[in-house]
């Protein structure tokens, strides 16, 4: 695919609203883009997406999750305002005065109590305001365990960058798409899943690596950059390439399979990062323990602003990661 | 009373010989077959080799307690937590130690020694100690050792308008209402688990579902609540005498959407009172058991106890009813076939 076909691609799969525990729901927009070449998909019961493609060669799962970061309704008042725990890492300083969209098409707006200091604000004290004027009419539209997201569309700021709402990681599932196609296309062994609940600590990735037994998992992921005014320390730079992934708070990629992305690389002539990220959370770790341990390895798209609802993502580093995936996916000797 | 001989036998996590065998005596006349296995899980079967899907129902065994893990020149024992506790519960609270049950309190420094400064300031654990009475150490060590065990010495009884006060209500209300469904007959391979280690970290109850490969978990667990003064609609959690309550999302799982829906509506045709419980934190062995092997499908069914982790807790026997109900009209369901996996 090239770049204007996975800008598309991005813009579409952005748009189904998919917090963590809604996967079941949102799966089939994404198996629908594989379908056609897939010999199976299903949806597992912790709601992993799953595609496979029968083949030569080594068995290689590319693992992308499905989930995004949101809120989940855990409190109706009489007064019709709604109570908000988060789902997954959210930032509760992110939301006041944000639009909140939930699964069933509610939307309304997040206030804070007002005598709570700012660096004291916690979920506590935060509320959304659907527009209802009683609990009655609120609990028509709402109820306890519906799931929302911060609105926050996708638009392209600048040729080439886009900015917005579940960028992480519905880009990584295209790469992810990508790849499968080139790798199915090739008459490769080769599954994709994109993964549930990754966000609150990769639940998902668990199962499906137990269920599928890959020779190789490879993690498609978001890797947060360093280069904005005041940044944490980061190597990574956005428009600088793909990062190949080294260790990450979950996992250490063996050396045999970090060479084999390295060279891979080399071979494509692309400019390549490293992912050097002690405290990021991925599948990579659940994917390596399941069943009887799995050789995991990670291509992960430099991202702004993670964990925040407008992420912003380049997509020449999309379109070289997904280039850079099918060749691993293809070459891997097993 | 099953809810006395449970709550009043001891079980702190890896320490579950005694409630074992006051179960395992409970379960046997009615299970085909009641198996330990080597993490200490009871397992009953009742009808395994029948066809249908595969029901695992789990509740721990095993309760918050105390480890002795040093013993003082002056005969004073100190103590860690095995599970969750609060230190500011444990002040001059009576305690039984060891199989034997010997007793002891734990003691602290009187008010009256108390600067302006102490007063102020709730005690930590490691100033606390368990005091059996003992002239010295050795006098101490004749009896105790470090590694020994210590559970409240709280007595179970019915009080107020149909409520239970005992320690152990997390979770032995929740073992109670599997024996009760254990005398029932199903037309499905009914496993019911009775776990260990839960209070350290849900570590019983995976090995357990590997082991028998279940198509749907149902966790019964007793569950916080603070339906009482000071407490904001939404820091409440669950309310008492308001029915079994359901877990859209607490600190491990994200509700099962489809069983939960599953369960809401097996409530409602059977007119039984449920809740769902308001809150994040908290955790049961549903999340372990959830990502066993390919995962399993399923939830939990919480009964709600007051003054969870501490001494004296306090549930309803209304919603211990309700919730013996509700797991029996489960099970008829899914023999019936109306989950479809």
């Amino acid at each position: 695919m090239n770049e204007q076909e996975l800008r598309d691609l991005i813009t579409d799969l952005a748009r189904p609203v998919g917090p963590s525990g809604t996967e079941p729901q949102m799966q089939a927009a994404l198996l629908d883009r594989v379908r056609d070449v897939a010999d199976e998909v299903f949806v597992d019961v912790l709601g992993n997406g799953v595609a496979v493609k029968r083949g030569d060669g080594p068995h290689v799962l590319l693992a992308a999750h499905a989930d995004e970061l949101g809120v989940m309704v855990i409190h109706i008042e009489d007064n019709g305002f709604l109570r908000l725990i988060s789902v997954g890492d959210v930032d509760p300083h992110c939301l006041p005065g944000r639009i909140v969209r939930f699964t069933n098409g509610t939307v309304g707006v997040v206030g804070a109590e007002a005598q709570v200091k700012r660096e004291e604000l916690g979920f506590e004290h935060l509320y959304v305001d659907i527009g209802a004027e009683s609990g009655v009419e609120a609990r028509e539209r709402a109820f306890v365990g519906l799931e929302g997201v911060v609105d926050e569309p996708v638009r392209e700021v600048a040729p080439h960058r886009l900015a917005g709402r579940a960028l992480d990681n519905r880009a990584g599932c295209a790469i992810a798409i990508a790849a499968f196609r080139s790798a199915a296309a090739a008459g490769r062994r080769v599954s994709l899943v994109f993964t549930a609940q990754q966000e609150l600590g990769a639940r998902g990735a668990r199962t499906a690596a137990y269920r599928l037994r890959p020779d190789l998992a490879l993690v498609i992921d978001a890797a947060p950059c360093g280069d904005t005014p005041g940044a944490e320390r980061m190597e990574l730079k956005l428009g600088a390439g793909p990062a190949v992934k080294i260790v990450d708070a979950t996992a250490v990629v063996p050396a045999r399979v970090k060479d084999h992305l390295l060279d891979a690389g080399k071979r494509l002539g692309l400019a390549i990062q490293y992912e050097v990220w002690p405290r990021g959370r991925s599948d990579a770790g659940a994917l390596q323990a399941a069943a009887g341990g799995v050789a995991v390895g990670g291509i992960s798209y430099p991202a702004r602003y993670m964990g925040t609802p407008a992420v912003m993502i380049d997509l020449r580093d999309v379109a070289a990661c997904a280039r850079l995936a099918a060749e691993a996916v293809t070459s891997y000797p097993g | 009373m099953l809810l006395k001989r449970l709550t009043e036998a001891m079980g702190p996590p890896g320490f579950e010989d005694d409630i074992r065998e006051v179960i395992r005596a409970e379960a046997k006349p009615f299970a085909d077959r009641c198996d330990t296995d080597v993490l200490g899980n009871l397992i009953c079967e009742k009808g395994a080799g029948n066809p249908g899907v595969r029901v695992m129902v789990d509740a721990h065994m095993d309760e918050v307690g105390l480890m002795i893990v040093h013993v003082e020149d002056n005969g004073l024992l100190r103590f860690r937590a095995l599970g969750g506790i609060d230190p500011r519960v444990l002040v001059s609270k009576p305690v039984r130690i060891g199989r034997d049950g010997r007793p002891g309190v734990i003691g602290a420094k009187p008010v009256h020694l108390q600067s302006q400064e102490e007063r102020g300031k709730p005690l930590k654990m490691e100033q606390l100690y368990i005091d059996i009475g003992a002239r010295d150490k050795d006098d101490a060590l004749a009896v105790v050792q470090p590694g020994d065990v210590a559970v409240f010495a709280t007595e179970c009884e019915t009080i107020g308008d149909g409520c239970v006060k005992a320690k152990s209500l997390d979770d032995r209300i929740g073992c109670a209402v599997l024996l009760e469904i254990l005398k029932r007959t199903y037309r499905l391979p009914l496993f019911a688990v009775f776990t260990v280690q839960e209070e350290i970290g849900l570590r019983g109850a995976g090995p357990a579902a590997h082991r028998i490969r279940p198509d749907v978990a149902i966790s019964v667990e007793g569950t916080v609540c603070f339906d009482v003064v000071d407490a904001p609609g939404h820091g409440q959690a669950t309310v008492l005498g308001r029915g079994p309550a359901f877990t859209v999302q607490d600190g491990r799982t994200l509700a099962d959407r489809r069983f939960l829906e599953f369960l809401i509506a097996v409530a409602e045709k059977y007119n039984i009172p449920y809740q769902l419980r308001r809150v994040k934190g908290g955790s049961n062995n549903f999340a372990a058991i959830q990502r066993t092997r390919e995962g399993v499908a399923g939830g939990a069914i919480s009964v709600p106890v007051r003054y969870i982790h501490a001494p004296a807790q306090i549930a309803s026997l209304d919603d211990y009813e309700h919730t013996i109900r509700l797991l029996d009209a489960v099970l008829r369901e899914i023999e019936a076939g109306a989950w479809t996996g």
